[in-house]
């Protein structure tokens, strides 16, 4: 009697067993179905969506949906857009922060404590509230409703620069002293020695701003009116608010929005599947910084 | 002498200089011009066709005791505390529980379904809860079934009285996955060898929840209290996204606002003030919560 339990201390007892499951159900299924909901419907003809019913299973299959997206709302230039800005904006932004964190591991450079003050000030100068001025510099430069403007707004994060100090912090810094002493360029030492070692953190600071960079709504909303330069996101809302107007002209029937949102979630599945572990490893490094 | 030394020291690392240029030259553009020039047009009056002049603390004077933006400030507040509380329990539920499940592939795929919402933007999060609560959506099909022939269909985006509670839920539904996450990496950090020694004392394992779990993820729990604070005036996608005329008054909160107010119709100097304002209440909020929950104190050891 004693022995048994003893064993049972390790887990719940058979009712709150039983509890705990039936809680994690339910919260699985209000995450999932909603999701699940949406692919169903964006894959269902016009007239069963528009057919009141939980829908999480097909009653006529059709790929309609898919068609009004790309015939009528032209969905393939904000997709192409969103791919294009985000993903050049990335590239860009890696190879930055590599630079960056890298100067900001070298011992006794002159300034350095500015220079790291600098980086880490531009953390508590949140984007979102400088709107209205970045809106106004834009103008002046020229950059509104142009790709490059959607590139270069939000272009570095002081948080990627950090994250890259951080792991070049873990390649041992006399292994970079000793080869200076071979007279190895400074070039040399960042590129052979630190960058291969820095892969996973080049490819956190990738996925991490790849995501949100994706996921970006106020920036095109306040650089953006042109219709033919509108990213997914913004085509997304002018689908939704046709939807929710009472004018009744050319609204978007339910299952091309839900074919919209399956294409917008599709790069992020991916990401999801293909670079999780970078995923988990920068947020919880986000979350120990601030 | 000591002067040269400092200058041979720069020109060693001229090239490292060089490598930070264009992120020091992004920064100046594009971070801290913004921030001064949104300080200095706060205090001024901005005419389109040029032609502004200082006006001293007016814009600010306006924005206080403007109506709207009180408003603004207190729909910020009930959403997002209500978000807040919501996502806070909804995640450490998801933490917890997952712990205490032994089958891999119920973990992974509870962990899956509720990660990804948080990896999703607002635009498609917005979209889709828009959709689910149409007449047509999910959930009236669901009040259809419960309620037979006396069903009518509830618009419920049109509908003021919900409208808090759906940006609540939803922006709760979006990122319990997120804390879930960060919770789940605190609590297998936890050391086996404390829960080995309750269970001998005969604890049972609800009890080591409670008294050893809990605890002992307290400082990820402050994180993210604090990560919320910060964020708690700033929410701009979610009502951007899915607000519209009839609940606008209920939802509408200060970025929202100030973006109308700035970049639709072009009050640059009210805007910027709010905005300056916002950014000066974000400090104190953060600073408070630092202090309320003894934040720094908790990583000096």
């Amino acid at each position: 009697m004693w022995m048994k339990k003893k064993a049972l201390a390790n887990e719940l007892t058979g009712p709150q067993k039983f509890f705990a499951g039936l809680v994690l159900l339910i919260i699985f299924i209000i995450m999932a179905v909603p999701m699940w909901n949406a692919f169903v419907v964006s894959t269902s003809s016009l007239l069963s969506s528009t057919q009141s019913g939980i829908k999480i299973w097909w009653d006529d299959f059709s790929l309609e949906g898919y068609g009004y997206v790309f015939k009528v709302t032209k969905l393939f230039r904000p997709f192409l857009n969103s791919f294009f800005v985000t993903t050049v904006g990335v590239i860009i932004q890696v190879i930055l922060s590599a630079f960056a964190g890298y100067v900001l591991i070298q011992k006794d450079l002159p300034f350095k404590g500015a220079i790291t003050s600098f980086v880490m000030l531009t953390m508590m100068i949140p984007g979102d509230l400088t709107l209205i001025s970045v809106y106004q510099m834009n103008k002046q430069l020229h950059l509104l409703n142009s790709y490059m403007g959607l590139i270069i707004n939000g272009l570095i994060s002081g948080f990627s620069i950090l994250l890259m100090r951080n792991y070049f912090t873990s390649v041992s810094y006399s292994l970079a002293e000793s080869a200076r002493i071979d007279g190895a360029s400074e070039l040399r030492i960042f590129a052979n020695i630190y960058l291969p070692i820095s892969k996973p953190g080049l490819a956190t600071v990738f996925f991490m701003e790849y995501v949100s960079k994706w996921n970006s709504i106020m920036l095109p909303a306040t650089l953006i009116t042109d219709q033919d330069k509108y990213t997914l996101p913004l085509m997304l809302k002018a689908m939704i608010m046709q939807d929710t107007s009472t004018s009744g002209t050319a609204y978007a029937p339910q299952n091309a929005i839900m074919a919209a949102i399956i294409i917008s979630m599709a790069p992020l599945l991916l990401i999801y599947i293909f670079a999780q572990q970078y995923l988990l490893a920068g947020m919880s490094l986000g979350a120990i910084k601030e | 002498m000591k002067a040269t030394k400092v200058y041979k020291r720069i020109k060693r690392y001229r090239f490292i200089y060089l490598m930070l240029l264009p992120v020091v030259a992004y920064f100046l553009v594009f971070s801290y011009y913004p921030l001064a020039l949104g300080i200095f047009n706060s205090f001024r009056q901005v005419k389109i066709l040029g032609g502004s002049k200082f006006i001293g603390l007016e814009n600010y004077h306006n924005i206080i005791k403007n109506p709207l933006y009180l408003r603004a400030l207190s729909n910020s507040i009930i959403v997002g505390a209500g978000t807040f509380a919501l996502q806070f329990l909804w995640g450490l539920t998801i933490a917890i529980l997952l712990n205490e499940i032994k089958s891999k592939i119920v973990k992974s795929a509870i962990q899956t379904a509720t990660f990804i919402p948080y990896l999703l933007s607002w635009a498609v999060v917005g979209g889709l809860w828009i959709t689910i609560l149409s007449p047509t959506g999910m959930i009236n099909g669901f009040l259809k079934i419960i309620q037979g022939d006396s069903f009518r269909p509830i618009v419920f985006m049109s509908e003021p009285a919900f409208a808090r509670e759906i940006m609540i839920f939803t922006g709760a539904w979006k990122g319990a996955g997120y804390y879930a996450a960060l919770f789940l990496a605190a609590i297998v950090t936890i050391d086996q060898n404390i829960y080995e020694a309750a269970s001998i004392d005969g604890a049972s394992r609800w009890k080591q929840i409670i008294h050893i779990t809990i605890p002992n993820i307290a400082s990820t729990m402050k994180v993210v209290a604090l990560l919320a604070a910060m964020g708690v005036l700033r929410n701009f996608d979610q009502i951007f996204m899915m607000a519209n005329s009839s609940i606008l008054d209920k939802v509408q909160n200060l970025l929202y606002l100030i973006y109308n107010d700035g970049i639709i119709q072009f009050k640059i100097g009210p805007a910027t003030a709010a905005a300056t304002l916002v950014l000066l209440a974000t400090m104190i909020i953060s600073f408070t919560v630092r202090r309320l929950l003894r934040y720094d104190d908790s990583y000096r050891d």
